[in-house]
């Protein structure tokens, strides 16, 4: 603590400087901490969990996949037959609807729907970070589905997506279809998901979708042309792998499903073949850009810890005189380094938290299903750890070279 | 120890390597100080004293010989074992001062004292008492900056004396004054000698300061000297 004071004065000594270096740790730590939120959300997204696996089943040949919707619970029992066989503990079905809100004037951000059409009660159970809210938001949820439930023309908007459509829980709103030509569902807000994962996505009652496209039959006497391909993804939940292995074998060896075929596979691994598309670019971040980053913020900081030893070589030959170790010497620079770098990689890195969790809702980075991404909790801390680390190494050389300074030399130069 | 003298230089030289070239700087040196004497070291440049105040301070080590203050030899102690002595028993006062310019004056002299096992209290009580000493105690929150020449040369001379070391070594303490500050940096010295017993080297060109020591001794060619050449001093 003697020496805090000291190491806290010495960074006061050239304001600017230590200005600039906080800043350019600042932002670098920021990026970092974007590139490892993204790259580390998508890394729990596509390991494997040890329970409660979640497995997707789409047609087996085609993308995207449209599967009748007559499969839809064969499948959500697993494909069951006989009283042996393992049965998902929950499941639900996704029928995309891609609208957008004004007929005829193109399809724009400010227009533009897309929506899962599915059971709404399976938003609290089987919905990936809806099935783990807080208290408030999940009852906030929880009155949005009931709602749906009555009504079921009720639609839940994305907050993002919501403000972009200039409307409010309450408003009413007629979609025409993008995907379902010639298909308009007209929808009352009865919510919004709470920020983050789904803000800019919908969700409507399937109910409705398919009540819609038998209008649509009776209407024009013909079905709609998606009619008997509604149905893009099927998810089952079953307690572990094994059960999940056999849930597979009996879905792959269902008769049922013969025209068009299906495949079963993880989400984890559902989600990792889609992000195959994006290898190289996820690749450059995680092992290129984000250690670059690293190494230019050890850089910055050793570019500045150098500067002010190479200044200061009389004062420390002053703290040599006067008694002080060369070590104590070596650590008061280091001290330096180091409280500079934890307290502006621990500002940068809690404050792109909150800023981006609770003002921007997550990160805006559309890539495969996700949107945007939120920063993880890891950040809390990930900026302290990073500036300790490149603080150090950056500080480290510069530091060391103060034990070799000659008091004899340098007043020798002053004199 | 029958020897009355606290410092004692027997035999000491120093040389350097320039290439090939060896340079000596003390030739077989040897000079006793006695315990509470002010004593001045004068010669013309690169006669050798700074690097003879320099041993005896233990900020350099002698190539031949032995260096010894008190009953310890500073000629033998390692690096960090000499900053240990140094902090607890020599106080040095530069001739342009070299305070901290980030720390005030009471940071200053506080300085050295950090380095002991003290409380802040002990540290404060310390502090004061040297800042009064040297009649800066009302400009303890002062920086640098905010002082003039002579009044950082007192701050210096605080942080010399505030861990009560045995010797006092100054390397032109009023080379970087005017005559009104050096002079009454001088005054200080012969009351730091006379009312709390320090003995005292000083380097210094200026024959005028040089007479306010008990004894003044002269080197020149890194050898000590009688008659001092007086060509050497003119310009003092």
């Amino acid at each position: 603590m003697k020496f805090f004071m000291l190491i806290l004065k010495n960074l006061r000594r050239n304001m600017l400087r230590s200005a600039l270096t906080s800043a350019g740790v600042m932002v670098l730590v920021f990026v970092i901490t974007l590139i490892w939120s993204i790259l580390g959300f998508l890394d729990t997204v596509t390991s494997e969990k040890t329970s409660n696996f979640k497995g997707i089943v789409t047609e087996k040949w085609s993308i995207p996949s449209q599967m009748p919707f007559s499969y839809a619970d064969t499948l959500e029992n697993g494909a069951a037959r006989e009283d042996t066989d393992i049965k998902p503990i929950d499941s639900m079905t996704w029928q995309f609807f891609i609208g957008t809100t004004e007929k005829g004037k193109g399809f724009s951000l400010k227009t533009f729907v897309f929506a899962f059409c599915m059971e709404p009660k399976k938003l609290l159970t089987m919905m990936d970070e809806l099935d783990s809210l807080a208290p408030a938001p999940k009852a906030e949820l929880e009155k949005a589905v009931e709602a749906m439930e009555q009504n079921r023309q009720g639609i839940i908007i994305g907050q993002k997506r919501l403000a972009a459509l200039e409307k409010r829980v309450g408003d009413r709103i007629k979609i025409f279809g993008v995907n379902y030509r010639d298909l308009e569902l007209e929808c009352e807000i009865v919510g919004t998901f709470p920020l983050g994962r789904y803000d800019n996505n919908s969700c409507i009652n399937r109910d409705y979708l398919n009540a819609s496209l038998d209008a649509y039959k009776a209407n024009q006497g013909k079905p709609h042309p998606l009619a008997n391909k509604t149905m893009n993804l099927v998810w089952v939940k079953v307690p572990d792998r094994e059960s999940f292995t056999q849930v597979s074998e009996q879905i792959n060896n269902s008769p049922m499903f013969a025209s068009p075929p299906v495949k079963i596979e993880t989400a984890s691994s559902g989600v990792a073949n889609f992000l195959a598309a994006y290898k190289d670019l996820l690749t450059i971040l995680r092992w290129a850009l984000a250690p670059s980053i690293i190494a230019t913020l050890a850089v910055v900081i050793s570019n500045a810890i150098s500067i002010s030893v190479r200044e200061r070589r009389k004062e420390m030959a002053v703290l040599k005189v006067i008694g002080f170790q060369p070590n104590q010497i070596m650590f008061l620079v280091l001290g330096e380094a180091i409280l500079l770098g934890v307290v502006a990689g621990s500002i940068s890195s809690i404050g792109t938290y909150f800023f981006v969790n609770r003002v921007m809702g997550g990160i805006p980075f559309p890539i495969a299903f996700f949107s945007s991404f939120p920063v993880l909790d890891g950040a809390l801390w990930w900026g302290a750890a990073i500036g300790f680390a490149t603080s150090f190494a950056g500080s480290i050389l510069p530091a060391l070279s103060t034990r070799s300074i000659k008091v004899v030399d340098v007043f020798s130069k002053v004199a | 120890m029958t020897d009355p003298s606290i410092v004692r230089v027997v035999n000491v030289s120093r040389y350097f390597k320039r290439g090939t070239e060896r340079v000596n700087v003390l030739n077989s040196l040897d000079l006793n100080v006695p315990e509470g004497q002010f004593l001045a070291l004068m010669g013309p440049s690169g006669s050798g004293k700074t690097t003879l105040l320099n041993l005896i301070a233990g900020l350099d080590t002698p190539s031949e010989g032995e260096i010894w203050v008190g009953d310890r030899c500073v000629s033998q102690m390692s690096e960090a074992q000499l900053a240990r002595w140094r902090n607890a028993h020599v106080g040095f006062v530069f001739q342009f001062y070299h305070l901290l310019p980030v720390l005030s004056a009471y940071e200053n002299v506080e300085l050295p004292l950090l380095l002991l096992p003290l409380t802040a209290k002990k540290r404060r009580e310390q502090v004061m008492t040297a800042l009064e000493l040297v009649g800066l105690k009302d400009r303890n929150s002062h920086l640098p900056s905010q002082l003039s020449g002579g009044q950082q040369q007192r701050v210096g001379i605080a942080r010399a004396i505030v861990t009560d070391p045995t010797l006092i070594v100054a390397d032109e303490p009023t080379g970087d004054l005017d005559a009104k500050s050096a002079h009454e940096i001088l005054d200080l010295l012969n009351v730091l000698q006379r009312a709390l017993n320090k003995t005292i080297l000083m380097v210094t060109h200026d024959l005028r300061a040089a007479r306010r020591a008990d004894r003044i001794q002269h080197l020149d060619k890194g050898r000590l000297v009688d008659q001092p050449d007086e060509e050497l001093y003119e310009a003092g």
